[in-house]
């Protein structure tokens, strides 16, 4: 009597394993990303809202609340704003240049060429080098007495100043986006260059036939064909392009003594570097104020990128509907080809060759059929 | 039946993230023992070097090795100081060097240090006061930082002007000198010379801020005072920025990236320098003849810096910590310090030491700095002890000296500069 009763109750939870193997085990796969995005994702933007509203110091901790005054006051600092246009200045100086670059440098390395890892391993050694090594060696380049100032002075450009790329506001912007596109355009294309090679060659080929030359197949097939890995590292270096931090940082010496706030007259303060001087700087209260501009900058961010999203989303389609072939034109071309087909099949007939006339007819069939269905389409 | 296989998976889950919770915080349990016992090691955090010897024989005394962590400059070391104390003291020290300009932001909590010991006549009284937060001693003296003025002689000579460390201090006004004079013979030097008459007119007004008794705050409740009423900071602010304005300064401060090179090309005179700045001096003017120490400050003299050695109460070896803080700060010790880094000792019996005050300093031509540092010293007496400094001290004086680098860069007039740094002063609303 025993036995049966046992019997069914072990079978009942072996399938009950099972079912829990089955409903359970894909969350628990999964569940690493989750826990650690958890902690190190959502968990600090969470906890950055409830700095944000109170009054935050970094030693002392949590203080009064104060609502959305961190935020009024962030907005009232002049600093800000300043650190705003700064960043989209630098931004722009970088995003341009890099893209230009990093396409032509994919489009190169992307031919034939003898020795091809060796080139692309090549345009990746600057990313290797740390940020922060390559903005002490750029600001040595662009200091007083570096290679390229005395260089402009000699031209008569900027005489006025004596260290142009420091004290002029918009040349600071042009150094830090060359320390930015140094390390980011090999990398750029290098993604740009995997995307190129999954391009199926048949378009080259029918664009060669067609045709097309180097910078015409370069415009439109290339540029199309990889358009989603364009959209996904324009978003990414829009997204990175706003975050400028390092660079700035690290361009009048800091960590070697200098102050590292973005120049006297936060020339080039970006946001970011902004917040840090809030939250880690020389004020002891700011934390708070800190969170607040992260909150704010975010906003930026998301609406940029979603801008940028857009843009490009809207650049790279109308290019292809330019492509499409007027309907006139299919209408004369298969009238042309049918008239040649007719033609030849008439011509052959006349020469009394039997065997060609069924495959000229055949082939001039398929052309106008092609030609047909792309039209519909 | 269905509820309770529900809750079996609910409790499966939070099983799971238990144990991953758990994995992550394992790692902690290793770092807090050992409290009592006697250590193997004790870490010091720094930015100078540390005579050998000295670390051996704490070593050969006590049986415990001593460890430097070692930092590039003042700065970074503040930066993991100010992390490890919001932090509950993760990632800190031992033992941590502070410097006076930062001391204030350190000791917002004094609890997070260990009072340390009196040790009787051991400093000048105003280091102790320094090194004191409300009558506990919170940090042992290491160095102070009385000033002169550093000059090229080799510039002066070619723009005729007195060359010998008398005839320059007579030239900034010898005993009376103030701001004013030495920035007229600053005039005098420019007109007659290429170079710039200093490096940077932002570190001297740091220097002229450190001798006002109140710069940015009131003493008595420690509120920050308007700075668009402050007439002593804007008295200075118009000479210095007036002084930029005819090219008296470089606008290349300490620590900026083009300093080094500025020296090497030799595109200034002088340089304000407190005692710790000899050998930086040194180091970055390396090569260079000519250059001198004056026995001169304008307005008396005065102290810039000066650190102390302090113990995070939170680590695990405080009282052999104390030993070493100790230890590192006897005026013997001071004096190996001054011989190795220059930095001129806050110990009196060291001050008098002759191995301070008669070695010859071998990039200053032989002179001996130490006995130069020591009358400046002397001669400024407690008011080196320097003003008061709240906790908005270092913010202000960062955007009072942004006011003044935009004047040297020609970026800004001066009333326009002292305006928008009292428009940048408003909008952070501190005195609302």
């Amino acid at each position: 009597m025993a036995s049966p009763t046992a019997a069914p109750r072990r079978i009942g939870f072996t399938r009950r394993l099972s079912r829990w193997d089955v409903k359970v085990s894909p969350y628990l796969y999964i569940s690493p990303f989750f826990i650690s995005f958890a902690i190190f994702g959502v968990f600090p933007i969470a906890f950055n809202v409830v700095v944000a509203l109170h009054d935050w110091h970094r030693r002392l901790g949590q203080g009064d609340f104060v609502g959305l005054d961190n935020f009024r006051w962030v907005l009232r600092q002049p600093a800000f704003w300043t650190s705003l246009e700064n960043t989209f200045s630098i931004f722009l100086l970088s995003i341009v240049p890099q893209l230009v670059l990093s396409l032509l440098i994919a489009a190169i390395l992307d031919q034939n060429l003898r020795t091809k890892t060796f080139w692309r391993m090549s345009v990746l050694v600057p990313f290797v080098v740390m940020p922060v090594a390559t903005a002490m060696i750029f600001s040595q380049i662009f200091g007083q007495f570096g290679l390229v100032t005395p260089l402009i002075h000699e031209l008569g450009w900027f005489s006025d100043v004596d260290s142009p790329f420091f004290q002029n506001r918009f040349l600071s912007h042009v150094a830090i986006a060359t320390m930015i596109n140094f390390r980011w355009i090999g990398y750029n294309a290098l993604i740009f260059l995997a995307a190129m090679q999954a391009v199926p060659r048949e378009l080259y080929e029918a664009a060669t036939i067609d045709g097309g030359g180097r910078l015409r197949q370069f415009f439109s097939v290339t540029i199309p064909s990889i358009r989603p890995t364009m959209i996904f590292v324009i978003l990414t270096m829009t997204i990175g392009g706003l975050q400028v931090f390092d660079e700035a940082r690290m361009f009048d010496g800091a960590g070697t003594g200098g102050t590292g706030q973005g120049g006297s007259s936060n020339q080039w303060l970006t946001t970011v570097l902004y917040l840090f001087n809030l939250g880690f700087g020389d004020w002891q209260d700011r934390m708070g104020q800190a969170s607040a501009v992260a909150w704010l900058f975010a906003l930026v961010i998301v609406a940029f990128t979603l801008l940028n999203f857009v843009l490009t989303r809207s650049i790279s389609s109308s290019r292809s509907k330019a492509k499409k072939v007027p309907a006139s034109v299919t209408r004369r071309l298969v009238a042309e080809a049918r008239a040649a087909g007719e033609a030849s099949a008439r011509a052959a007939r006349e020469a009394g060759v039997p065997t060609l006339l069924g495959v000229t007819s055949t082939t001039g069939d398929d052309a106008t059929q092609t030609v047909k269905e792309g039209s519909k389409r | 039946m269905r509820i309770d296989r529900k809750a079996r998976t609910i409790a499966a889950l939070a099983a799971t993230t238990a144990l991953v919770a758990t994995a992550c915080s394992g790692g902690q349990g290793g770092s807090g023992g050992g409290d009592g016992g006697k250590p193997d090691v004790l870490t010091v955090a720094a930015w100078m070097d540390f005579p050998q010897e000295l670390l051996d024989r704490f070593e050969e005394e006590h049986g415990i090795k001593v460890e430097i962590n070692s930092f590039p400059d003042g700065a970074s070391a503040q930066t993991v100081l100010r992390n490890g104390l919001a932090s509950n003291g993760a990632g800190l020290s031992d033992v941590h060097l502070i410097e006076l300009d930062w001391w204030t932001e350190m000791m917002a909590v004094p609890e997070d240090w260990a009072t340390l010991p009196a040790v009787e006549d051991r400093w000048v009284d105003w280091k102790v006061t320094q090194g004191s937060v409300d009558g506990e001693i919170k940090g042992y003296g290491t160095d102070i930082g009385p000033l002169a003025l550093a000059y090229d002689s080799t510039l002066m000579e070619e723009a005729g002007l007195p060359s010998d460390p008398e005839g320059f201090a007579e030239l900034v006004g010898g005993q009376d000198a103030t701001w004013e004079t030495f920035l007229e013979a600053g005039r005098q030097f420019t007109a007659r010379s290429d170079a710039a008459w200093i490096d940077s007119n932002a570190t001297a007004m740091q220097a002229a801020i450190n001798q006002l008794p109140a710069a940015f705050e009131d003493p008595q409740s420690g509120d920050t005072l308007p700075l668009a009423d402050n007439a002593a900071v804007h008295e200075l602010f118009d000479t210095f920025a007036q002084a930029a304005q005819e090219g008296v300064s470089a606008g290349v401060g300490i620590g900026h990236a083009d300093w080094g090179a500025g020296f090497q090309a030799r595109r200034w005179a002088t340089v304000i320098t407190p005692a710790w700045a000899t050998g930086i001096i040194a180091e970055n003017a390396a090569g260079l003849e000519g250059w001198r120490i004056a026995d001169v400050f304008p307005n008396g003299g005065g102290n810039w810096g000066g650190s102390f050695f302090s113990v995070p109460a939170t680590g695990p070896n405080v009282e052999w910590a104390t030993t070493l803080a100790d230890f590192l700060t006897t005026p013997e010790a001071a004096v190996e310090m001054f011989l190795l880094n220059g930095q001129f000792p806050s110990q009196t019996t060291a001050m008098e030491d002759p191995a301070v005050s008669e070695t010859p300093h071998e990039f200053f031509g032989g002179q001996q700095v130490g006995e130069i540092y020591g009358g400046l010293a002397a001669a400024a007496g407690d008011a080196a002890a320097g003003g008061f400094r709240g906790v908005n001290f270092a913010g202000i004086q960062t955007l009072v000296m942004d006011g003044l680098r935009r004047v040297e860069s020609g970026n800004q007039d001066a009333s326009t500069a002292w305006d928008s740094t009292v428009a940048e002063f408003d909008a952070l609303g501190l005195t609302d």
